[in-house]
């Protein structure tokens, strides 16, 4: 499912369906509408593009995240600029971001008021008529039409899906109703016909909050965003039902009874010369909050597998069993520079219940930018049944110490045998 | 009047012993001569010995590659009209002869150490045999539970041999190079030796295994069981050494200590020269045994979590370092 995620900033195509009322639309923006670029001092070229739209009259410019995020995380290396529709360009300063909504102000500096869009007062209804506006990598301004279809369900974030042929090169650019308000921001797109926006509701929070106390450094505001965010998605997960569900033969596993957490299963039944008959429920929350290009957080996957023997001896299920278990990987991309090496610990371990003896595994790293935020890896492995074997694994990525170990406890006393 | 004297080797191995008992010994490659040498580059009448006053004087009779005394600090120390004394050992040819007296002081008895009777036990062809069939079976039981499929026990029979036939081949060279280097090359011997010490490797690679399961993370006992297989390392080789090789107790244990130190030195070496800078996958034990072998009492759910505390101290600790 991440995979099909495209952040779309760095694509270029585009299709146009010019409808009289787009062009109308797109003649009384064209203006406030800009082509954010990133620029690598050194090299002195741009490294990424995006689209922008100018919200105050001042000179506030709103765009994604995850266009200036290289800036974000190394303001030295880079500057951001902007491209008008005259074709004039000039700097930008970052002034805020919203990490978990992929939202960011720039700022550009003017003389005299200018034209901006406003931002709509009430969210659209579904079925209503939008317009998506961006400017693709050296294509100019283009408009889309499409129609909102409400939030996107099974979702932690609030992203609105936007069916129409939104195409790529467009992150950042405005989502418009016909009287011309801003609705949503172009965030990602999902293939055919399905995109996803920002709803303009985070926006005008981000924006207000700025008025009132614009962060003093973008990197504390983005780690106290994570940490907010994550205090809020775990504390949904712990205190939602976790429903006991059996796995295999013998196996309960809990499935968290929350939308956002969708769960895939699969077995080996069909296959007559398998060794071992294995099932397998994955469950998982498909939304990750991306940091940088190599750093994404905020992702969950837990993945349940009962095991049984056919036909074999204890010793040798045990073997292979083993070598099922030996190569457990974090479930977010991080690499050296945003993150430490994993620190591990093993032990035998039984729940209160005296039902079930694991062995488990449990494994952390910490953020090198975003103090307090680890990501965490937990395995468990049955060892008390000579036939059959439960395993038990989740990571969690981007989460705080005492959020991770409620979450470990809780996971591990609701692992059974049935 | 008697006199002692020995052909040796350039390794001071005796290869022929003469005992003569009168005043004048000759020495030399024609047929004429007390003691014969067949050296090439010996004189047909080379040397000859004399008693004289109660001393043995020796007489170089003009040679061609002339006669030396065996002096560690001047080689090229003619030795004739030299007055022979206990022990001396002299250079013609490319021969080496040592000259002894009936009173010369030998060296104390050896007792036999015990493990010149654990040695004799291990190469009698029972224990040799047995030895070969456990490490047999063992290697067979290790191929049956590595293999993810079902295996027949020809496969497993013809692997578990081919392995047990490399692991021969250490033996059998320390035997040929203890051979080669003019020692016995008691092949029996260092085939039950080995295959016994392989035996135990095995068997300490079980306890390791029992271990790791059945113990936390940081355990003292999983540092111990892993020193181990260093430990049977060094045994091996050391008594490989004592029964191929002539040397001193001090020279063995250096020997011994040397190829151990190098071998996992070298291996440790080797896996941290290969080791990433950054290692983005967790590092864990993840050794589980059936329920047959679970011995230890199991932790709480809260003490796990609760003990997980230090990860995360040692997370933020080693970014700290790095800054």
């Amino acid at each position: 499912m991440k995979a099909i995620f495209t952040l779309f900033f760095i694509l270029v195509s585009f299709t146009s369906h010019a409808a009289e009322q787009a062009e109308e639309i797109f003649a009384q923006l064209t203006s406030s509408l800009y082509q954010i670029k990133l620029i690598d001092k050194a090299s002195g070229e741009k490294s990424s593009i995006g689209s922008g739209f100018q919200i105050s009259s001042d000179g506030m410019i709103a765009t994604n995240y995850h266009v200036i995020s290289s800036y974000a995380r190394h303001p030295t290396k880079y500057r951001i600029e902007y491209l008008d529709n005259l074709g004039n360009t000039g700097e930008l300063t970052l002034k805020s971001v919203d990490v978990i909504n992929d939202l960011a102000l720039v700022e550009r500096e003017v003389t005299a008021p200018m034209d901006y869009f406003l931002l709509s007062k009430s969210s659209p209804q579904k079925g209503e008529k939008l317009f998506s506006l961006g400017n693709p990598h050296d294509l100019g301004m283009i408009v889309v039409p499409g129609t909102y279809n409400g939030l996107k369900k099974e979702s932690f974030s609030d992203r609105i899906h936007f069916t129409g042929s939104i195409n790529s090169g467009m992150s950042g650019g405005p989502v418009v109703n016909k009287d011309a308000e801003v609705v949503g921001i172009n965030v990602a797109t999902s293939g055919n016909q399905i995109g996803f926006l920002v709803p303009h509701g985070k926006l005008i929070k981000l924006y207000a909050e700025f008025k009132k106390s614009p962060p003093a450094d973008i990197k504390k505001q983005m780690a106290s965003q994570l940490l907010a965010s994550q205090n809020e998605l775990m504390s949904t997960l712990l205190n939602s039902p976790w429903q006991p569900k059996q796995l295999g033969a013998n196996g309960i596993i809990p499935i968290i009874d929350v939308p956002f957490i969708r769960c895939w299963g699969d077995s080996n039944t069909d296959k007559s010369d398998a060794l071992i008959l294995a099932a397998v429920a994955n469950c998982s929350l498909d939304e990750d909050t991306y940091l940088a290009a190599n750093l994404f957080t905020g992702n969950i996957e837990i993945e349940f597998k009962h095991m049984q023997a056919k036909e074999l001896s204890d010793s040798k299920f045990y073997h292979l069993y083993q070598q099922q278990i030996a190569r457990a990987g974090a479930g977010n991309r991080a690499g050296k520079g945003d993150v430490s090496e994993f620190q591990c610990q093993h032990d035998l371990t039984t729940p209160q219940n005296n039902n079930m003896t694991s062995k488990s595994i449990f494994c952390t790293r910490a953020y090198k930018d975003f103090p307090k935020l680890f990501d965490v890896l937990y395995l468990g492995a049955s060892v008390d049944k000579g036939q059959q074997a439960l395993v038990s694994h989740f990571t969690i990525a981007g989460v705080s110490q005492k959020n991770a170990m409620a979450f470990t406890h809780k996971f591990m006393e609701a692992v059974s045998w049935k | 009047m008697e006199i002692i004297i020995e052909e040796i080797s350039r390794g001071q191995k005796l290869l022929h012993r003469h005992q003569l008992n009168k005043s004048t010994v000759r020495i030399g490659r024609d047929y004429n001569n007390d003691i014969i040498l067949s050296d090439p580059h010996i004189c047909p009448q080379h040397l000859d010995i004399n008693f004289n006053d109660g001393v043995w004087t020796l007489t170089d009779k003009n040679t061609i590659n002339g006669t030396f005394l065996e002096n560690a600090s001047n080689k090229k120390q003619s030795a004739n009209q030299h007055i022979i004394e206990d022990g001396d050992i002299i250079n013609l040819g490319k021969s080496q002869l040592r000259i002894v007296f009936r009173d010369h002081k030998v060296a104390p008895t050896v007792p036999f150490s015990a493990f010149e009777n654990l040695i004799d036990l291990l190469r009698s062809p029972i224990a040799l045999t047995l030895s070969i069939a456990i490490f047999i079976m063992v290697a067979g039981g290790v191929f049956y539970l590595n293999n993810p499929i079902e295996s027949n026990l020809s496969q497993l029979l013809v692997s578990a041999i081919g392995m047990s036939l490399l692991f021969g081949v250490w033996p059998a060279a320390v035997a040929l190079v203890s051979h080669l280097t003019k020692n016995d090359a008691r092949v029996m011997a260092q085939l039950g030796v080995s295959f016994a010490l392989f035996n135990l490797m095995w068997l300490s690679d079980l306890l390791e295994n029992i271990v790791a399961f059945n113990t936390a993370s940081h355990s003292v006992m999983l540092i111990l069981i892993n020193l181990v297989p260093i430990a049977l390392t060094f045994t091996l080789l050391w008594l490989n050494s004592y029964i191929g090789f002539h040397m001193t107790a001090k020279r063995r244990m250096v020997t011994a200590l040397g190829l151990t130190v190098l071998l996992f030195g070298g291996g440790y070496l080797v896996q941290y020269s290969n080791k990433p800078e950054f290692d983005p996958h967790p590092n864990y034990n993840a050794t589980i045994m059936d329920p047959s072998f679970l011995l230890a009492p199991s932790s709480s759910v809260d003490d796990f979590v609760e003990q997980s505390k230090q990860l995360f101290i040692d997370a933020e600790k080693s970014i700290q370092e790095e800054e």
